[in-house]
């Protein structure tokens, strides 16, 4: 009961594992105010930035990527032991990212590879998100994350305060700026219905249909949307494309997603997922309204 | 080869006694074992013997993503969404390349506003990603500092500077692609939207700040010291006969090479080292080659943007720059000039194309091309089937084709460290790597993975 | 004053017309009118007639709707898009105040609206009606949104009938159009060679002089008329109104709800097209010491899954169908309780800006036909729901003011403006509630009733309902469990810091209705905080009341509040007092078990008693059941119910019960008021 206490710097931390480092790359992103965070915080691990490592402990460890390597799924578990909140951060580390999609395929062409020294990579058959390794206390969707959600959790977390992430659909920020429907005035395979809100709706105003990266709203009727896809003249392998992308991995979206190169016809292999996203812990209401719950759907 | 003039200090590594060499003399390593201040994951190893450098590896163990086995089987425009996602420092570098190679083989022609768009794009991620280099990843090495947190704390303006010139680049990428994280509005034919006037007007106070940002950096570069190696590498980039290159030109080296920029393979072949997961590459006749900032202002200098010429003059570092790769410092300074200054004609000129977009048809067939990404030249290669999708894909970033240059450099580089602490050795071999700005992520994207049961 | 069949209707050739849109701008006004964008046609702000989509037209149906090329080059030959004047009236996100934190002093300041003042171009007849129906909720109730009655009254509008209709409107089914009768300051009517023009208001007489106009003919009206009166005939009754609203509540188990909700995306975007849906959230903006925040109002749907959370975790409508169910009984029955009006307005948007296509006109026919003699098929697409031909003659759905009269507004400190007070005191009470004294309170607030809340905020947090657990002269008292952040915020402060207060809120506790009768006060858990306030009263006046009967129940020893006061009130020998806990280990003396059984076996007699009963809802479900057992009058048991509250003045649409905005119809209400929305699941 009472606020957290703000007499100690918070130590933060920012870990990466699989992904392309654009999701860390966005905590530069927010520029100017990335220096009046780092007067407020230490930032005790951003390898990308900061030469010294740290073992921990940290109070916030952001962490981007999917695990794709029994040697990080090792890391990730170490890491979850030294933070206090571990915020996943990216469609990477919250779904398992677009490399995902190599757990659609067959198992020959992508063994895992086992050699005796500690500097090869052991690649894992599957990508998964970090969720399916430890609790996660709140996570940030996108690929990449959007800056102002970024700025708000970490705003959130310094006053004390729930961190206030749009719990809608892409719908609500595209009307909210204005933009035409696409699925009405063209018929295009816009998946914004079906899509978590974060990004700001971005790709229906630049021309284009919403592919997803922020991955499914919560509920996802996906099935009334692919039929309405398909009335308006979409294949099925066409539609099957559509949810095989950046978060396919998706537990709404995987039954429906179908890469090209899939051979098997049946949802990825891979461990159920598990219901690992915490609710705060005590003394301590969860980061974020509790809609995040990728597995409870 | 010139031995460091670096002023000789503290303990000498383990072992290394009185520096004899011969087989004899002890075998001394230096491993980072987690680069930092490089984007990706990569350690270093060296193994010395006395003056001998027995190996220099720098070894890329960052995971492994298989892109080119992901864009089989997809449409282009899919593919330019996905091999963004290689990046997320140089997102458009990967977009132009792939779509110019698809423009290509389809006989697309856009209009010439969307292609000077393209340009103005291009110039954005130059902006962000040279300065992220220079002031957050490099100058806190030259500066005596840990971190440009460190630094931060001394030398606020400074990162402030740099940030603010960061803020500028995304400010384009973002007026154009939405965000400036993979942009979403890049299509075979154009874009999904063009801005209206207005909006990249809106960008002019940002670009004049950028403009005045950049020539500071340039002369801030030029003070830096650097360790004084020399190297004479084959240096290779794309050149234009009317402008400095970003998406178009043909690719040149240092010594002589001319050809069109979807022969790349007909000059260098990328070949497989084992315990890393980065391809390397290397020239036809085996030999590595440097790419980059360094390598385009010593090929195409005479197309820098006249402020940017003016300042590279001023510096009177251009040999410098062509044999030292620690001097990658200036040159990327001198480019981020020349971005800000093509940026603020590019917005000033502007007029909404007739045709954002035009349309096309896939035809199967070979579609390649290259461009010139922030680190240097990055090569794309799609063979696309009678449906018009993706059968197989070849993806060449500068840091793999760079890998060989760097380790070149380390075996110059590394005698003149030996009687240093090994901390600080450590560091000098670090700052040798940084000065590539090594995009490590760009450089394990691939799937040839040999699978090997123990 | 109202346009009638008696004033002049001027006439204006084509070629001037654009005489017309200077005469709107004159004086710096923005003219907002229809434009072509994007596939669609817009209201953006225009500068000459030549942005006007002259020979554009529309095609629309459910999930459809295209841009067509007209073969003349009419400027109005279409109907409505997927803007609706709301985005200017009511904008996405508008400031609400401005909250500052200066060591333990806090400070509010209420944003100011300015709006520019607009013209709007263009207003369909069911928009003039969606107008009408915004000034009804926004406007003209106890509490008025400050910016939306300044943009509104800055707003001159320019009407124009329909002369055209897409296969989605359904004006003539609400009332609403095509044609066009009252609350506009100009109304246009195209034909061919121009447009007939007539004002309604002195604004609309002024622009109007300005304009080079003759006087219409009468074979002109009459071909306007015509035009009117043959979209009329185009679209038929799609809806049968008569009855709706009991239709609609007596059908809410109808399996139609859940076969809706398998195609229903729960996406939003039937309520953000909406021109009349005004849902908000309230969200904070603030730097990174949280010193400096601005709450910022944001559009909100109840289709959004938090929509109907509540602190703690329960979520009141957590399934998709419930969400939906909520939305169309809104539209078409629990508005009018609240407003005298349907929600509806007929425009048809919802229908094409459907991702799926779902039609509300065939789902009102599916899940609350009508009787079976009034349905009649007439060959048209969908004509499942056609339900007559023709459309009777009525009275307009409401009569919308061009110039409205300002409304009465609730004085400062008694709704809308947070004024500060200082903790004085604080007092846990159990491991996670704790009471705070505040002083320095607003004397109208500390003049609440008991049973009445206040909103209660902290610069940078979000402002929470929190009810009043005792009242004195000069002190307020607050009973908070620390669900949340804002909640953890409140109980972690110390003497001295400052907090927000808005109110007092609510209704409260009918205490009069007590007067003379016997009263039975029974409460659980934390339900005793807003209870305690009416023991206070009816204890200090006990010789006016009967028998007091108290009963207080606990999870466990370690969840009962107020300790103090329940010691004195078991020693009282006025009133006859029991408390229980559910369970409980060895410690504990008194008794064990659910609070109901208290008095479910007593022999008092219930008949003429008075019951209030606070509690969780399902608690209040059981005390009511055991009331109601015992005798008492459904009109004389009243209970407390929370929802999610935002604004807690019945502006934000978060709190809603059925027809009742819990914050501003209740938070007290009798058992017989809410009769079916008492215990139903999932409203």
């Amino acid at each position: 009961m009472g606020r957290p206490t703000t007499a100690a710097r918070l130590r933060v931390g920012v870990a990466r594992f699989t992904s392309c480092g654009g999701c860390q790359l966005t905590l530069a992103g927010l520029h100017e105010a990335l220096l009046a965070v780092a007067d407020r915080v230490d930032i005790v691990e951003f390898a990308e930035v900061l030469s010294p490592r740290s073992s921990g402990p940290y109070d916030l460890l952001l962490v981007e990527g999917s695990v794709s390597t029994p040697d990080q799924a090792r890391r990730i578990s170490e890491l979850r032991r030294q933070a206090r909140l571990l915020v996943t951060i990216g469609a990477c580390a919250t779904t398992g990212g677009i490399q995902a999609l190599r757990n659609w395929s067959d198992g020959d062409a992508w063994r895992a590879a086992v050699y005796p020294q500690p500097q090869f990579i052991h690649a894992l058959r599957t990508s998964t998100p970090i969720s399916e390794h430890v609790t996660v206390d709140a996570l940030l969707r996108g690929c990449p994350i959007d800056p102002g959600q970024l700025a708000e959790l970490v705003t959130a977390l310094l006053v004390g305060r729930r961190a206030q992430l749009l719990d809608a659909t892409v719908c609500m920020e595209c009307k909210a700026r204005g933009t035409v429907c696409l699925i009405s005035s063209q018929g295009a395979p816009c998946l914004g219905p079906v899509t978590k809100s974060g990004c700001g709706a971005i790709c229906p105003a630049f021309g284009r249909a919403c592919y997803g990266c922020f991955g499914p709203a919560h509920p996802a009727n996906v099935e009334a949307l692919k039929a309405q896809f398909a009335d308006q003249g979409r294949s099925d392998e066409e539609i099957g494309r559509l949810f095989a992308g950046f978060t396919a991995n998706a537990p709404a979206f995987r039954a429906n997603a179908r890469p090209p190169l899939a051979v098997l016809d049946q949802p990825p292999v891979g461990p159920e997922p598990a219901a690992r996203i915490s609710h705060g812990f005590p003394g301590v209401p969860p980061l974020t309204a509790s809609g995040d719950d990728d597995a409870r759907q | 080869m010139h031995g460091s003039d670096l002023p000789g200090g503290g303990a000498a590594g383990p072992g290394s006694g009185d520096g004899r060499s011969g087989s004899a003399a002890p075998e001394l390593r230096f491993e980072v074992e987690e680069l930092t201040r490089v984007e990706g994951e990569g350690s270093l190893r060296l193994r010395m013997r006395g003056d001998e450098v027995v190996e220099a590896r720098l070894n890329i163990f960052e995971a492994p993503r298989y892109f080119e086995q992901l864009v089989r089987g997809r449409t282009p425009d899919e593919v330019i969404d996905i091999v963004a996602r290689i990046c997320g420092i140089c997102p458009v570098a990967y977009q132009m390349s792939a779509v110019h190679a698809f423009e290509d083989l389809f006989g697309v022609q856009v209009d010439p506003e969307v292609r000077r768009l393209r340009r103005l794009f291009y110039c954005g991620e130059w902006l962000e990603s040279h300065a992220l280099h220079v002031y957050l990843l490099h100058a806190p090495d030259f500066l005596g500092y840990d971190s440009a947190v460190a630094m931060a704390r001394d030398l606020r303006p400074l990162v402030e500077r740099g940030l603010r010139l960061r803020r500028a680049g995304d400010a384009i990428i973002a007026a154009i692609g939405g965000r400036p994280i993979h942009p979403v509005s890049v299509r075979v034919g154009g874009f999904s939207r063009a801005p209206r006037r207005t909006e990249l007007a809106a960008l002019r106070p940002l670009l004049e700040q950028a403009l005045d940002d950049a020539v500071a950096t340039v002369r801030l570069a030029a003070t830096f010291e650097t360790p004084a190696m020399e190297r004479v590498a084959r240096l290779v980039s794309m050149r234009h006969p009317d402008e400095y290159p970003y998406n178009e030109g043909h690719i040149v080296s240092s010594d002589g090479l001319d050809i069109e920029l979807p022969a790349w393979r007909d000059a260098f072949s990328e070949y497989q080292v084992e315990g890393s997961n980065a391809l390397y590459a290397r020239a036809s006749d085996g030999s590595a080659y440097l790419l980059g900032p360094s390598a385009r202002i010593a090929l195409a200098a005479t197309q820098l943007h006249p402020l940017a010429r003016r300042e590279l003059e001023a510096t009177g570092l251009a040999d410098e720059i062509a044999a030292n790769i620690f001097r990658s410092v200036v040159a990327r300074g001198v480019e981020l000039v020349h971005a800000a200054a093509e940026a603020l004609e590019l917005v000033e000129a502007y007029r909404p194309p007739d045709a954002a977009l035009v349309p096309w048809t896939a035809r199967p067939g070979t579609a390649a091309w290259a461009t010139e990404a922030p680190r240097g030249l990055l090569f794309h290669r799609y063979e696309l089937d009678e449906r018009g999708r993706i059968a197989e894909a070849q993806i060449v970033p500068p840091t793999s084709q760079n890998q060989a240059a760097i380790e070149a450099d380390l075996r110059v580089f590394a005698p003149s460290v030996l009687r240093l602490s090994h901390v600080e050795a450590q560091r000098r071999l670090e700052q040798l790597v940084r000065s590539y700005d090594p995009c490590i992520s760009c450089a394990t994207h691939f799937l040839d993975l040999t699978v090997e049961e123990a | 004053m109202p346009g009638t069949a008696e004033a002049t209707v001027s006439f204006l050739a084509r070629a001037d017309l654009d005489e017309l849109i200077q005469a709107l701008r004159a004086g710096g006004r923005r003219l907002i009118g229809p434009t072509v964008s994007d596939g669609a046609i817009v209201y953006d702000e225009i500068q000459q007639a030549a942005e006007l989509p002259h020979g554009w037209g529309d095609e629309q149906g459910p999930g459809h709707y295209r841009l067509t090329r007209r073969d003349d080059e009419r400027t109005f030959g279409f109907v409505v898009g997927p803007t609706s004047w709301k985005r200017f009236t009511f904008p996405p996100t508008v400031p609400l105040w401005r909250a500052r934190r200066d060591g333990t002093e806090v400070s509010f300041e209420s944003a100011e609206p300015e709006p520019a003042p607009l013209a709007f171009l263009g207003v369909r007849g069911c928009e003039l009606a969606a107008l009408g129906v915004q000034d009804r909720v926004l406007r003209d109730g106890p509490f008025a949104d400050a910016d939306f009655r300044a943009r509104r009254a800055n707003a001159l509008i320019v009407a124009v009938e329909c002369t055209t209709s897409a296969s989605t409107c359904f004006c003539t089914s609400m009332g609403t159009g095509p044609e066009v009768r009252a609350g506009y300051d100009l109304r246009l009517t195209e034909l061919d060679e121009g447009f007939l023009l007539d004002a309604a208001s002195d604004a609309g007489t002024a622009i109007l002089q300005r304009l080079p106009v003759r006087a219409a003919t009468d074979a002109e009206q009459a071909r306007a008329s015509t035009a009117v009166a043959a979209v009329r005939e185009e679209l038929g009754d799609p809806v049968m109104t008569d009855g709706l609203r009991d239709r609609l509540l007596a059908n809410l188990d109808s399996p139609g709800w859940a076969s809706v909700a398998e195609r229903c995306l729960t996406c939003a975007n039937c309520t953000l097209v909406c021109p009349t849906c005004f849902c908000t959230s309230v969200g904070q903006a603030s730097d990174l010491d949280g010193l400096d925040s601005t709450a910022e109002r944001h559009w909100d749907s109840c289709f959004t899954p938090g929509f109907a959370r509540v602190a703690g975790g329960g979520d009141f409508r957590a399934r998709p169908q419930d969400r939906y169910r909520q939305w169309l009984t809104h539209k078409f029955a629990t508005w009018v309780d609240q407003f005298g009006t349907f929600g509806c307005v007929g425009c048809g948007r919802c229908i094409a800006w459907c991702p799926v296509g779902i039609d509300v006109r065939q789902e009102l026919a599916a899940i609350a036909p009508p009787p079976e003699s009034a349905a009649r098929s007439t060959g048209v697409r969908e004509a499942r729901f056609v339900v007559r031909a023709t459309a009777p003659a009525r009275e307009p759905l409401v009569q919308a003011q061009a110039s409205p009269a300002p409304a009465p507004v609730a004085p400062a400190g008694t709704g809308l403006d947070f004024l500060p007070a200082v903790v004085r005191s604080s007092f846990p009470e159990t491991a996670d509630t704790l009471t705070l004294v505040l002083g320095d309170v607003d004397p109208a607030i500390l003049a609440a009733r008991p049973g009445q809340f206040v909103m209660v905020e902290r610069p940078a947090f979000p402002a929470v309902p929190i009810s009043i657990s005792r009242l004195s002269e000069v002190h307020l008292d607050l009973t908070i469990r620390a669900a949340g952040f804002a909640t953890a915020e409140l109980t972690g402060l110390g003497p001295g810091e400052g907090v927000g207060l808005r109110g007092p809120l609510g209704r409260g506790w009918p205490i009069e209705a007590a007067v003379g009768r016997d009263v039975v006060i029974v409460a659980g858990g934390i339900g005793l905080a807003p209870l305690r306030p009416l023991v206070d009263r009816v204890l200090s006046e006990r010789e006016r009341f009967g028998a007091v009967r108290l009963y207080v129940g606990a999870r466990t020893p370690r969840d009962r509040l107020f300790g103090l006061d329940i010691s004195e009130w078991g020693t009282r020998d006025d009133v006859e007092f029991a408390e229980t806990v559910d369970r409980a280990g060895a410690e504990w003396l008194g008794r064990v078990g659910v609070v109901t059984h208290l008095f479910d076996t007593a022999e008092w007699d219930g008949s003429q008693a008075v019951a209030f009963v606070c509690g969780p809802e399902r608690m209040m479900q059981a005390a009511a059941a055991t009331l109601l057992a015992r005798g008492l009058a459904p009109e004389r048991v009243y209970v407390t119910m929370e929802r999610h509250m935002e604004c807690g003045v019945g502006l934000c649409g978060h709190c809603q019960l059925g027809g009742f905005f819990v914050c501003k119809d209740g938070p007290v209400f009798s058992l017989a008021e809410l009769g079916d929305a008492f215990g139903r699941e999932g409203l």
